[in-house]
């Protein structure tokens, strides 16, 4: 089968770091003062770089214990926790969080892997020490300097199924003080992937209209294609004296069809839903070090305008539309600081400020079969504003090398609403030196204000909603044994323990409309665990393996709604239980073999899980296979990568309704050119 | 070997590891070979077909007696629910009661049929032994079999389609929301042979609900951003007649009189359509103005009017079940189920009997739950059936 895979080259950010030669396999067992009792994830290049096409969505899917639902490809993907919900995850990029204010979640099928260098998980409790708000935790996101000397260009096509067409590049330039990247991707689909429709039959009919036979039709993903443009500007300097100065702009033009529902029976001929994205996020950034101190300053915005159009062709001449826009300005800022004045303590504060001012607003429109288009209807509108302030002071504490502590306060207010104080504790020890083993433990409180559209959505917006509240405790212990040169193993097992409480949800009204009540109670707890080896198996052979394994119930434990109902102790709909990735990665010379997988396991769809034929979404494995290939020349490296995605063509669904492609493939050809370099 | 002296758990765990290690090297090429055998197999159930009362031949008549004239008529034996589902996940269902053994079936279409109904179940009409479920987000209508639950026909690329009203074999009426016509279909063929437009509707502001007849005239409520009754001739296909009453009248029946009866909604508070008091009016068919009007409090949201067998009484949904004469001088001060932190979302009279049963949709997530009462009130029955029920049709 190996043999038949379309042989491929490498497509990686820049030739040292795509380079796919045998690393070196190195020991850390670090524990920096700023993570002391904290449970992070952290993905290193590789795995942001693996395949150059991919989203943060499909990053997370196969490297993270975190649940990735997506309502298909290229299609709106949200991220959770721990069995909580997407709202519950906050993401920063660069500090700055870009959660919608509206929808209080972050769609991560827009972010392209290929703009992040730098990447972590925060879960649960040790989100606190950055945000408030990540009752599930942080996705935090992040770009840095590339550290090239003089020009660098890279430039990577790459061509897919489905008429998938991807263009990349990069272009940098550096020198002692100066570093400037420019980076550009442009991707374009039609997306029209076939599957077959379990959810529909087609009818042969005889010449009295009698049904004589039926079958599953295979139909293709209609109306789905896709546009994404993202430009990413960064400069930084560096005075060699302490200080560094950053600016960062992210360009996002996106312009989506969304795909119809299988179980829809209209003729797609008729009608158009699209969705489109403006989004320019930018951040400044001044960072001022000393030997015992540092501090830091960091002002964005964010301006981001969306746009839905439904467009109907009603047989009549007529062409209805139904056009959504909203539009949010998004100001932050941020004052940080860090005082180490021993070896044994860190004294750190920062305040954070978001300002957002959103507007919402839709409008019916009639454009007759001669083209005049008439507006027809303006229909409800909010434009809200709301200052978000966040400030922490935390103090850690490492009295002996082998054991520390740490305790944050935080305190927030949104709009004129205060938190109470927030608190966290960390604790962490090491129980053996020799295998790094440490053990772990925090605790904290938290908060989660409702969204913008929580409170002013109209129709069904709720200014009465309370904010969401939750404790969390967190305890487990890792390791990472190894030899330098020869191999690593590090692994990871953490219980958590989490109640929230308040858990807003949309519900429907008797006015046909959906309005948010604070009522769910749940209680998420589980484990999380984590396993990287890391080995050379000759001089020439390595192979780095990681995994991870989640036990995630997420139960329902508020009052019963009425009598009749069956949620209360259920699993919360939409979260699996059992969820696991493998992925890894065998090096040989300038080849490297790659293969991913994941499982998630059954899905309810109902608040009482039931096993009824449309209560579930049944468990399913993933598989992808890529195999790249570097080829060095003196004027430049070229890289050949071929990926092979549902590499078993399985039939599955992450939404109800929503289809997701079968078997596919990409390859990406890329060259670095090595101009004013010296060739080696 | 057994080590002779007290082995740590940290250094075990090292000694553990490295031991592990040597043999992971060994058989490297072994894990490598079970990773890429990681192969899929999706527990996927598409469902096995069954066969519902095999011994009923499809479309075979049914009716007691042995009448063949089904028009109008119902049995009260069974009465299908027609479950919403979520918006936008395809989990609307059918389910099928039966009065007598007390027994329901859920999913019994896609038990039937091997496939889902689709996309927000709207309504059910019953002609003739076929059963036609409309089926709003599918934008399909499916006729089935209501012995057997299979689908006999269906009628697609319907816009957005709410309720079916039969005027013939041959010739039946679909009003649609968020659109200004009805459709004029076609059973026999399942095909649209025509529309109505109303008038002072716009396309994607219109909406025409639930239709009941007098004469030769239709008479079809206007809910969604509308107020107003419209007065159809069956025969010309064109509106003859409207009548403004308050904001989103959501339902409409008749009574033994040939009174037409409507609720309003009120709108809501925000809304650019504007946001009054809900009534209660009811309107003489014959020269189709308004007799009566009975104003709620400004809070209130009146849904589902029903009428029992006779005619003669009148029940709706307001948090609590209402029931009222339709002599009455005014509305009843006390409901006549009251709510028990239940979500009532549908309501229907059995025509035999005239007992009552509700829907609580619970928290619209779950299967929702019939209460059935005798008409005096008392609880006789309750049953689950699917996400949200919302639509009845009695067989």
């Amino acid at each position: 089968m190996l043999l038949l895979l379309p042989v491929a080259v490498e497509a990686q950010e820049n030739a040292p770091r795509h380079n796919i030669n045998i690393r070196e396999v190195t020991i850390t067992g670090h524990r920096p003062m700023k993570e002391i009792g904290v449970q992070k994830t952290q993905f290193d290049s590789v795995v942001l770089k693996e395949n150059i096409a991919l989203s943060m969505a499909d990053v997370l899917t196969f490297n993270s214990s975190i649940f990735v639902k997506s309502y298909g490809r290229a299609t709106l993907s949200t991220v959770a926790f721990r069995g909580t919900s997407p709202s519950h995850t906050q993401v920063t990029w660069n500090d700055m969080r870009i959660n919608s204010p509206m929808l209080g979640m972050t769609d991560f099928s827009m972010i392209p892997s290929y703009f992040i260098d730098d990447a972590s998980l925060l879960h649960g409790t040790s989100s606190v020490n950055e945000t408030g708000g990540g009752l599930g935790g942080l996705v935090k996101l992040g770009t840095r300097p590339a550290q090239n000397e003089g020009f660098g260009v890279q430039y990577i096509q790459g061509i897919g199924s489905f008429h998938t067409y991807d263009e990349f590049l990069r272009l940098t330039y550096g020198n002692d003080h100066w570093q400037t990247s420019t980076r550009v991707v442009y991707s374009s689909s039609k997306n029209d992937f076939k599957y077959r429709n379990r959810d529909k039959k087609e009818n042969i009919y005889d010449d009295e209209m009698n049904i004589i036979g039926s079958y599953y039709p295979t139909e293709r993903n209609k109306h789905a294609s896709f546009k994404d443009f993202h430009l990413l500007q960064e400069v930084y300097y560096n005075t060699g004296k302490g200080d560094r100065f950053g600016l960062n702009a992210w360009y996002i033009g996106s312009n989506r069809e969304l795909p119809m529902l299988t179980t829809d029976y209209l003729d797609d001929m008729f009608f158009e839903n699209r969705q489109r994205e403006q989004t320019l996020r930018s951040v400044l950034s001044w960072d001022h070090l000393r030997r015992t101190w540092k501090s830091g300053l960091k002002l964005g915005y964010i301006h981001t305008w969306m746009a839905y159009d439904n467009k109907e062709d009603r047989g009549n001449g007529d062409l209805s539309a139904t056009r959504s826009r909203s539009c949010i300005d998004t100001f932050f800022a941020k004052a940080e600081g860090e005082f180490t004045p021993s070896e044994k303590w860190l004294f750190s504060g920062n305040v954070t400020m978001h300002y957002h001012d959103a507007s919402n607003y839709q409008y019916w429109e009639t454009v007759s079969s001669s083209g005049e288009s008439t507006m027809v209807q303006p229909g409800e509108r909010y434009d809200k504003g709301r200052l978000e302030l966040s400030g922490a002071v935390s103090a850690k504490w490492r009295p002996i090398e082998r054991f520390g502590m740490s305790l944050v306060l935080r305190e927030e207010v949104y709009g004129g609403d205060w938190t109470p104080l927030i608190p966290a504790f960390f604790v962490d020890g090491v129980i053996s030196k020799r295998g790094n083993v440490v053990a772990k433990a925090s605790i904290s409180r938290n908060f989660r204000f409702p969204t913008l559209n929580d409170l002013y959505f109209l129709p069904g917006g709720n200014v009465n909603l309370k904010k969401e509240s939750g404790w969390s405790y967190d305890a487990g212990v890792s390791f990472e044994v190894g030899r330098n040169g020869s191999y690593a193993l590090k692994g990871s097992a953490n219980w958590f323990d989490s109640h929230i409480d308040d858990w807003i949800i949309w519900l429907p009204t008797v006015k046909g409309f959906f309005s948010p009540r604070n009522l769910k109670k749940v209680h998420a707890y589980g484990v999380e665990t984590s396993l990287d080896l890391n080995i050379l198996l000759s001089p020439e052979w390595q192979l780095e393996v990681g995994s991870t394994f989640s036990w995630t119930p997420s139960i329902n434990e508020g009052d019963k709604f009425s009598a009749g109902d069956r949620s209360v102790g259920k699993q919360l709909p939409y979260v699996p239980e059992y969820s696991s990735t493998v992925s890894g990665r065998l090096a040989w010379r300038n080849w490297s073999l790659g293969y991913k997988w994941c499982y998630y396991s059954r899905r309810y769809t109902m608040t009482s899980n039931e096993n009824t034929l449309t209560g579930y979404l049944p468990p399913y494995y993933m598989n992808n296979l890529s195999l790249e290939k570097v080829l060095k020349f003196k004027w430049a490296d070229l890289s050949l990568k071929g990926a092979v995605n549902n590499l078993f063509d399985e039939e599955y669904l992450s939404v109800l309704s929503r289809p997701m492609p079968g078997i596919n493939f990409e390859f990406f050809i890329g060259i670095t050119p090595k101009w004013g370099k010296k060739h080696k | 070997m057994r080590s002779a002296q007290p082995v740590s758990g940290s250094a075990f765990f090292i000694f553990f590891c490295q031991n592990m290690f040597s043999r992971i090297k060994r058989y490297t090429s072994w894990l490598t070979l079970a990773t890429v055998l990681l192969t899929g197999c999706m527990e996927w159930d598409y469902g096995t077909i069954e066969d519902f009362n095999p011994d009923v031949k499809p479309g075979e008549v049914t009716t007691p007696g042995g009448s063949s004239d089904m028009e109008g008529w119902v049995s009260g034996d069974g009465l299908f629910v027609v479950n919403e589902g979520n918006f936008q996940s395809g989990t609307a269902t059918l389910s099928y009661y039966d009065t007598k053994s007390k027994k329901v079936e859920n999913e019994v279409f896609k038990r039937a049929n091997g496939f889902k109904l689709g996309d927000v179940a709207q309504s059910m009409v019953i002609r003739k032994n076929i059963g036609w479920v409309v089926v709003n987000n599918s934008h399909v209508v499916f006729a089935i079999d209501i012995n057997t639950f299979k689908e006999v026909g269906r009628i697609t690329n319907l816009p957005s389609p709410r309720y079916m009203h039969f005027l013939s074999d041959e010739k039946a009426y679909i009003t649609q929301l968020w659109d200004n016509r009805i459709l004029i279909v076609n059973p026999k063929t399942y095909s649209i042979t025509g529309e109505i437009v109303c008038p002072d509707m716009t396309t994607d502001r219109g909406s025409t609900e639930q239709m009941v007849q007098y004469g030769k005239y239709l008479f079809v409520n206007c809910w969604s951003y509308q107020r107003r009754i419209l007065k159809i001739d069956t025969e010309t296909d064109k509106v003859v007649g409207e009548l403004e009453v308050g904001i989103q009248p959501s339902s409409l029946v008749v009574d033994k009189n040939g009174k037409l009866w409507t609720a309003t909604d009120g709108g809501y508070e925000g809304s650019i359509f504007g946001y009054e008091a809900p009534s209660l009016y009811r309107i003489d068919a014959e020269t189709f103005t308004i007799e009566k009007q009975f104003t709620f409090d400004l809070d209130d949201s009146l849904t589902e009017l029903q009428t029992n067998s006779a005619g003669d009484k009148l029940y709706w949904i307001n948090g609590d079940v209402w029931c009222m004469g339709i002599d009455d001088k005014r509305p009843p001060l006390r409901p006549f189920l009251k709510s028990r932190d239940t979500k009532y979302y549908g309501l229907t009279i059995n025509p035999l009997n005239d007992e009552v049963y509700v829907a609580d949709a619970i928290d619209y997530e779950q299967q929702g739950i019939i209460y059935r009462y005798s008409p005096s009130g008392e609880l006789v029955d309750q049953f689950y059936v699917g996400i949200i029920p919302g639509g009845f049709c009695w067989r």
